[in-house]
C-alpha cells in the first residue's frame, strides 16, 4: 500500500517540471493550449500530493512501522488525533503537508481562473510550478517520508509529548496556511512583472488570497503563542525565540502589504514598494522554514538539525534573484502617479505605518541572526534576549499604536486644522483621561503611554461606528442596530478592519498588563504550608497519582483560597509518557476577571513529597483570547464575499478588458 | 518636491530612531555563545561576565538536591556534538538553583545561560534538546543517528 506514497512523489515532480516547461513554452510560442496543459498538470500535481499524502496518512494510522517516518512519530497507543497529527509532527512528514497545502491553493487558483487573467496564469503556475518542485525534489531524494527501516520496528518511539497538546492539531496547519498562502500573491507580482501586465489586475486578484494568507499566519502565530502559554510552563506567551520570530517576520511585512496596497488602489502609489513587500514577504516564509529546519540558530524550541539548510538558502537566493531581477528590469514601468502632499495625510500615516512594520521586522530579522552576523564580522558568536527585543519593539509597537489610531480617521490629500481638531478632540481627550486613570493607579510610565493610546484608538473605531450609524439613521430612517448592520454589511473592507484593530488593541492590552504588571513567586513547601501571591493564598496539600497505559500523571493538589474562603483546588501536574521517557510539565490554569493564576509543579522530593510550585498572575490575559477571536471575525467581515448581484462590476470588466475570452 | 522631501526628513527620523534603539537594545542584551570547544580555552577572560554555553551533561556527574530554597543541582559539561563538531577534552562545571527542565538528564545536549565564577558556570538559565525531534546530521550516516537516538 505505502509503495503508492513514492510512485505518486516521482510522478509529481515530473508532471510539476512538465507544467513549468509547457507554460513557458506557451507563453513563448502564444499557445493557449499549452497554457491550459499546464494548468491541467497543476491540477496533475495537486492529485499526486493528495494520494502521497493520504498514503503516509494511512501508513500512520494503521500503525505501519516499517516506514521510519511513522516509526519514528507515533505508536500504537498514541490517540487517533494525534496520530493523524503526526502528519506534521516530524520533519518529513510537514514537508509533505506544506506540499499538500500549497499544491491544494494552487489547485484552487487554477480553477479560480479558468476563464480569467489569461496572460498572468501561465507565469503562476511557473511560480506555484517551480515552488512545488522544490518541495517535490526535496520529498523524492533528500528526505523520503516513505523510507523504510532496516528491519521493521515492533513498536513506534511516539510522537514527542511536548507536541501531544490540542494545540497541536490548529497550529500548525494554520501556520503552514498562512506561510504557503502567500505564494499566491507572491506568484501574481512575479507573473505581473513578467508579463509586463502592471495595473491593479494582479493585486485585485490575490486581494482575498492574502488576507486569507494573513488569517491563518496571524492565527497561527496566536495559536503558538497560547500553545507556549499552556504549555512550556514558564508563564509567559512569547520569548522571542528564533522560531517564533520566524512566524513573526513574514506576518509583519504581510500586514505592512495589506495596508500599502490600499495606497495603490487609491492613489496609485507605490507601486514598486508594493511590489518589494510581497517578494519580501514570500521571501521571509522560505526563510522561516529555512530557520526552523537548518539548525543554524539555536532555539529552546527548535533543535533540529538537518541537512536541508543549504537547499533552503539555495532556493531562497534563486527566488529573490529572479524576482528583484524582473522587479528591476521592470522599473521603468512602475512609476508612481502620484505624490505626495502634506505630512499630515491618510497616505503619509500609511508610509509611516509601512516603515515602522518593516522596521519592525528588520530590528527582529537582526536580533534573530545577530549570532550569524556577529560571527561573520567579529569572529564570535553573540546572542541577544529577549530584553533586546522589548527594547527595541515596545516604542516602535506603540507608535504603531499610535498610527491605528490616525491613519483611518485623518484626511487623504491633506488634513486642515479644523478637520483634525472635529476627527480627534474627543478621542485624544479620552486617551488623556486613561492615561490620568493609570498614572493615578500605577504610576509606571510605559503603562500611561499604552493606555492612553489604547483609549484613543478605542475612541476612533467607536467614533467611527457612531458616526456611520447615526448617519444612516438620519438619511434612511432605521433603527440603530439595523443601521449598524447594514452599514458593516456595505462597507465589509472598511469596517471589518476596523473590527480587526479593535482586536488589535485588546492584544495591546493583553501584552500591556501581562508585561508590565505580571507577578511570579517560586516557593518549594512540605505538604500543607501555604504562601501568597496577590489576593490568593495557596495551600499545598501533597502529590497524587494517576496511571493510564500511555501516560501516568503525578499532580501536586493545591487549595486556593481568597481570604479564609477555599474557592478552587487546582492541580499542576508532571506527565511520564512511556514511550519515549520522558516527563512534561503541565501547567493549571484559573481565569478570573481577565487575570491568569498560573500554577506550574517545578520539581518534588519522592520520600517527602517537598514540591517546588512556581506560581504566576498574568494580568489583562484573557484579552488575549478574545483579541485573537476579534480579529478573526474582522477578518472574515473583510473576506466575506459580496452578493453576486453585486460581485460581476467589482472586477470582470477590467479583468475582461485585459484578457481576451478565451 | 519640497513636500516629499518633508517625509524624506520623516523617514529619516524614523530609521534613525530604530537604528538608535537596536544599537541600545544590543548594548543591554547581548551574551556571548559559545561551544565548549570554543569556550574552555578562553573561559579565563569571560569571568564574570554573560555567556551562553552548548555542551553535553557528564554522565554520571549530576547531583540534585531538594531544600526549602528549590533544587539545587550541580554537574559538568563536556564535549558536545555539534554542527561544526571540534573534539574537546576538559568539563566544566555548573551550578544551578530553580525548576530543573522537564528534559534535563545526563547525556542530554544543553545550552547553559549564565555567569562564570571562580571557575563555575552559575546558570540562570537551562536550554534542553529535544531528543525525540532530532533528525540525523549533516555527515553523519542515518544509522549511527538512529541508534543514537534509539539508547538516549
Amino acid at each position: 500500500m505505502f509503495e503508492l506514497g513514492p510512485l505518486a512523489l516521482n510522478l509529481g515532480l515530473a508532471l510539476a517540471a512538465y507544467a513549468i516547461v509547457i507554460s513557458l513554452l506557451g507563453v513563448w510560442r502564444r499557445r493557449r493550449d499549452f497554457v491550459a496543459s499546464g494548468e491541467h498538470a497543476a491540477l496533475a500535481v495537486w492529485g499526486c500530493v493528495v494520494v502521497a499524502a493520504a498514503t503516509l496518512l494511512h501508513a500512520l494510522v494503521i500503525h505501519d512501522f516499517r516506514i521510519e517516518y511513522v516509526a519514528g512519530y507515533s505508536s500504537s497507543t498514541l490517540p487517533l488525533y494525534y496520530t493523524v497529527a503526526a502528519l506534521w509532527g516530524g520533519q518529513k512528514g510537514s514537508l509533505l503537508f506544506w506540499l499538500l497545502i500549497l499544491t491544494s491553493i494552487t489547485a484552487v487558483v487554477e480553477l479560480q481562473n479558468r476563464d480569467k487573467n489569461r496572460d498572468l496564469m501561465p507565469w503562476v503556475t511557473t511560480a506555484l510550478m517551480t515552488i512545488a518542485g522544490f518541495f517535490l525534489l526535496l520529498l523524492n531524494f533528500i528526505t523520503p517520508p516513505f523510507e523504510l527501516l532496516a528491519v521493521a520496528a515492533k513498536e513506534g518511539r511516539d510522537l514527542n509529548p511536548l507536541l501531544q497538546n490540542y494545540w497541536m492539531t490548529i497550529h500548525p496547519p494554520s501556520l503552514y496556511m498562512g506561510f504557503v498562502g502567500m505564494s499566491v500573491p507572491f506568484a501574481f507580482a512575479f507573473a505581473a512583472l513578467a508579463s509586463g501586465r502592471l495595473g491593479d489586475v494582479w493585486i485585485r486578484t490575490t486581494r482575498r488570497w492574502t488576507l486569507f494568507a494573513w488569517f491563518f499566519l496571524s492565527l497561527g502565530n496566536l495559536f503558538g503563542a497560547l500553545w507556549a502559554y499552556e504549555v512550556l510552563g514558564w508563564g509567559g506567551y512569547w520569548a522571542w525565540d528564533p522560531v517564533e520570530n520566524a512566524a513573526f517576520m513574514p506576518w509583519l511585512t504581510g500586514t505592512a502589504y495589506l495596508h500599502s496596497v490600499m495606497i495603490q488602489e487609491k492613489k496609485n502609489m507605490l507601486k514598486v514598494w508594493n511590489m518589494v513587500l510581497v517578494i519580501l514577504t514570500f521571501a521571509l516564509t522560505i526563510f522561516g522554514t529555512f530557520l526552523t529546519r537548518s539548525g543554524v540558530i539555536s532555539s529552546v524550541h527548535s533543535f533540529t538539525q538537518s541537512g536541508l539548510g543549504p537547499f533552503f538558502l539555495w532556493f531562497l537566493a534563486f527566488a529573490l534573484t529572479v524576482s528583484v531581477g524582473l522587479l528591476l528590469w521592470r522599473l521603468p514601468m512602475l512609476r508612481s502617479e502620484n505624490e505626495l502632499d502634506s505630512l499630515l495625510s491618510r497616505e503619509s500615516a500609511f508610509l509611516f505605518n509601512n516603515l515602522l512594520f518593516v522596521g519592525i521586522a528588520f530590528a527582529v530579522f537582526w536580533g534573530t541572526m545577530f549570532p550569524v552576523i556577529s560571527e561573520a564580522v567579529r569572529g564570535v558568536k553573540i546572542t541577544v534576549g529577549p530584553p533586546f527585543f522589548n527594547k527595541v519593539n515596545a516604542p516602535l509597537g506603540l507608535a504603531l499604536l499610535f498610527l491605528m489610531g490616525v491613519g483611518p480617521v485623518i484626511a487623504w490629500r491633506r488634513a486642515t486644522w479644523a478637520h483634525l481638531k472635529k476627527s480627534f478632540l474627543w478621542p485624544v481627550t479620552c486617551g488623556v483621561g486613561a492615561g490620568i486613570v493609570a498614572f493615578a493607579v500605577s504610576r509606571n510610565y510605559w503603562a500611561v503611554v499604552s493606555f492612553s493610546l489604547i483609549a484613543f484608538v478605542l475612541a476612533t473605531i467607536v467614533a467611527e461606528f457612531y458616526r456611520g450609524t447615526r448617519a444612516r439613521q438620519a438619511l434612511l430612517g432605521e433603527a440603530a442596530p439595523l443601521a449598524l448592520v447594514r452599514l458593516m454589511a456595505k462597507n465589509k473592507r472598511r469596517y471589518g478592519g476596523y473590527v480587526i484593530h479593535l482586536g488589535i488593541v485588546m492584544i495591546f492590552t493583553a501584552i500591556t498588563g501581562t508585561s508590565l504588571f505580571r507577578l511570579e513567586k517560586q516557593v518549594t513547601l512540605n505538604p500543607g504550608e501555604r504562601f501568597t501571591i496577590g489576593d490568593y493564598t495557596l495551600q499545598y496539600n501533597g502529590l497524587e497519582e494517576r496511571d493510564t497505559p500511555h501516560v501516568s500523571y503525578l499532580m501536586a493538589n493545591i487549595g486556593i483560597f481568597l481570604g479564609d474562603r477555599q474557592i478552587d483546588t487546582l492541580r499542576p501536574e508532571k506527565r511520564f509518557y512511556k514511550k519515549p521517557e520522558q516527563p512534561t510539565t503541565e501547567v493549571a490554569i484559573r481565569s478570573s476577571r481577565g487575570t491568569d493564576l498560573y500554577l506550574v509543579l517545578g520539581s518534588y522530593d519522592e520520600e517527602t513529597h517537598m514540591a517546588t510550585i512556581l506560581a504566576y498572575l498574568n494580568p489583562l490575559i484573557s484579552f488575549l483570547y478574545w483579541g485573537g477571536a476579534t480579529l478573526a471575525l474582522g477578518t472574515v467581515i473583510v473576506m466575506w464575499p459580496a452578493p453576486v448581484a453585486a460581485r460581476e462590476p467589482a472586477y470582470a470588466p477590467r479583468a475582461a478588458e485585459e484578457s481576451a475570452p478565451s | 518636491m519640497n513636500r516629499s522631501r518633508k517625509f524624506v526628513i520623516g523617514a529619516c527620523l524614523l530609521v534613525a530612531s530604530i537604528g538608535y534603539l537596536m544599537v541600545a537594545g544590543l548594548q543591554t542584551s547581548s551574551s556571548y555563545y559559545f561551544t565548549l570547544a570554543e569556550f574552555l580555552p578562553r573561559q579565563h577572560e569571560l569571568g564574570g561576565q554573560g555567556v551562553r554555553v552548548a555542551g553535553r551533561v557528564t554522565e554520571g556527574s549530576l547531583r540534585k538536591q531538594t531544600s526549602a530554597k528549590g533544587t539545587e543541582m550541580r554537574f559538568t559539561i563536556g564535549d558536545f556534538v555539534g554542527a561544526d563538531h571540534v573534539p574537546v577534552e576538559g568539563t566544566v562545571p555548573v551550578a544551578y538553583t530553580g525548576v530543573v527542565p522537564d528534559m534535563f538528564d545526563e547525556g542530554r545536549d544543553v545550552i547553559i545561560e549564565g555567569k562564570l565564577v571562580d571557575g563555575t558556570l552559575l546558570a540562570h538559565t537551562i536550554m534542553t534538546s529535544c531528543p525525540s525531534k532530532y533528525e540525523p546530521k549533516p555527515g553523519e550516516k542515518a544509522a549511527p543517528a538512529e541508534q543514537q537516538q534509539a539508547r538516549s
